[in-house]
């Protein structure tokens, strides 16, 4: 079974919106929704409204790999709240892991760190390259997401031990460690390298000790007075 | 001047949307918005080198599950906006000290806002489940809601930035040392991240291919 085009289209732009709404009590649950709807027929939605109430939450890029899934279940008529319900809960948790490794802890970070480099040492082109490439990863895991949910329905959990998961995630892994290779010699070496070494050790430090976020942003703003002042 | 403070307050807005509001696309990452905010005002190579600066300090901000990170997008956006803003009558270091300041302040109120208005969001989710119809309207809402932080975070930082005068004594950093305080930081995140047994020979082949650069 394939997804047309134009359904295609409807709920990619549909889920740009994915978070949109996102609280605390229903998390992406109204998104979700909004989402889903966007790819069924209006006589079908009203049903859709009244069948899924699970609370939802995953990663905003792979989150058309479920919807994928759930639109098949619902075309083909095997709609039950339990059955759909017991699907999402487990989808929804496997690709919110799956994504957070993937994009938030490595491709994220290791494209962002490129185009920092980049960007210092060529200019303008190297953010606008960065960016393309990013997008093209992302709108891909989202477009291809709801064609292969749609075709592969519940199987589709079993994507996330394939090589697009897998091996680009090493991939990016290797990136991330050649750019802050990169970024220790390029920019330390071009300032005083004296300096980068403390406050890359105290840093280091407060992220091996799992300090809050917040509590290290006070301490670079404490290391900042200080360095400024003395 | 106020159809500039209007403006940046207005695209600085739009551009956090990207946030989580809307697409997610990494339009509103420090070192894009640095890119953006210098091509308005003239200054690309400028607002590459603040945006990089922000970029470094929150690369490891990761927005996993439900923890919500210090808000690096608003830094970037309150950093870059406020040091082209006060650069157009102060000193280079003392604008760029300022904007740093600005921007690590913002990231922490960016946090406390983003919980405010995920809570007002809780409102929009308990108004969908007593008139489920109305889902498109209670669902696209959020972007009222985001948008309205947006306005929130960024409106004071930028009036600070135009409206009130910078003292003489005010300490400031020549771009040098504002590279070395936001890479100490950056390269502790990236190691942090990337650096594993594995990945140690891609580090060392790395940090070659860049002496070779500095090199040649």
């Amino acid at each position: 079974m394939r997804l047309g085009f134009a359904r295609t289209v409807k709920l990619t732009l549909a889920s740009f919106f994915i978070q949109t709404s996102w609280s605390f009590t229903s998390l992406q649950h109204l998104g979700f929704l909004f989402t889903l709807s966007s790819g069924v027929r209006e006589k079908t939605q009203t049903k859709l409204l009244h069948k899924c109430k699970t609370i939802f939450n995953t990663h905003p890029y792979m989150v058309s790999y479920i919807i994928g899934a759930v639109l098949r279940a619902f075309d083909e008529g095997q709609s039950t709240p339990g059955r759909i319900d017991r699907f999402v809960s487990i989808a929804q948790a496997s690709f919110a892991t799956a994504g957070d490794l993937l994009f938030w802890q490595t491709i994220r970070p290791a494209l962002f760190l490129g185009a920092v480099i980049l960007g210092l040492k060529i200019g303008i082109m190297g953010p606008i390259a960065v960016l393309v490439v990013y997008n093209a990863l992302h709108l891909f895991h989202r477009i291809r997401g709801f064609q292969e949910g749609y075709e592969k329905g519940d199987d589709i959990i079993y994507l996330l031990r394939t090589r697009r998961f897998t091996l680009v995630q090493r991939v990016f892994e290797f990136l991330g460690a050649l750019f802050t290779g990169g970024l220790l010699t390029l920019l330390t070496l071009d300032f005083n390298a004296l300096l980068v070494i403390p406050l890359c050790m105290l840093f280091i430090g407060l992220l091996l000790k799992r300090t809050a976020s917040t509590i290290i942003i006070i301490i670079a703003i404490i290391a900042t007075m200080i360095i400024v002042l003395v | 001047m106020p159809v500039i403070i209007i403006g940046v307050i207005l695209l600085g807005s739009i551009i956090l949307l990207d946030k989580f509001a809307f697409g997610e696309f990494g339009i509103s990452q420090p070192i894009m918005v640095g890119t953006i905010f210098g091509a308005i005002f003239g200054d690309i190579q400028s607002g590459i080198l603040v945006g990089a600066g922000l970029q470094l300090i929150f690369l490891g901000g990761l927005p996993i599950g439900r923890d919500i990170p210090p808000d690096g997008q608003a830094a970037g956006i309150i950093g870059c906006s406020s040091f082209f803003i006060m650069r157009t009558a102060y000193p280079l270091g003392q604008s760029l000290f300022l904007a740093l300041f600005f921007a690590l302040i913002a990231s922490v109120c960016g946090g406390v806002l983003e919980i405010a208005a995920r809570r007002l969001n809780d409102r929009l989710s308990s108004g969908y489940r007593k008139r489920v119809q109305r889902l498109a309207l209670y669902h696209l809402s959020g972007l009222i809601t985001a948008f309205g932080r947006g306005i929130c975070i960024i409106t004071p930082f930028v009036l600070i930035a135009s409206l009130v005068p910078i003292p003489a004594q005010c300490p400031g950093i020549n771009p040098s040392m504002f590279l070395i305080i936001t890479t100490g930081i950056g390269l502790a995140h990236a190691l942090y991240l990337f650096i594993k047994r594995s990945t140690i020979l891609y580090m060392i082949i790395g940090g070659l291919c860049g002496l070779a650069l500095l090199v040649l």
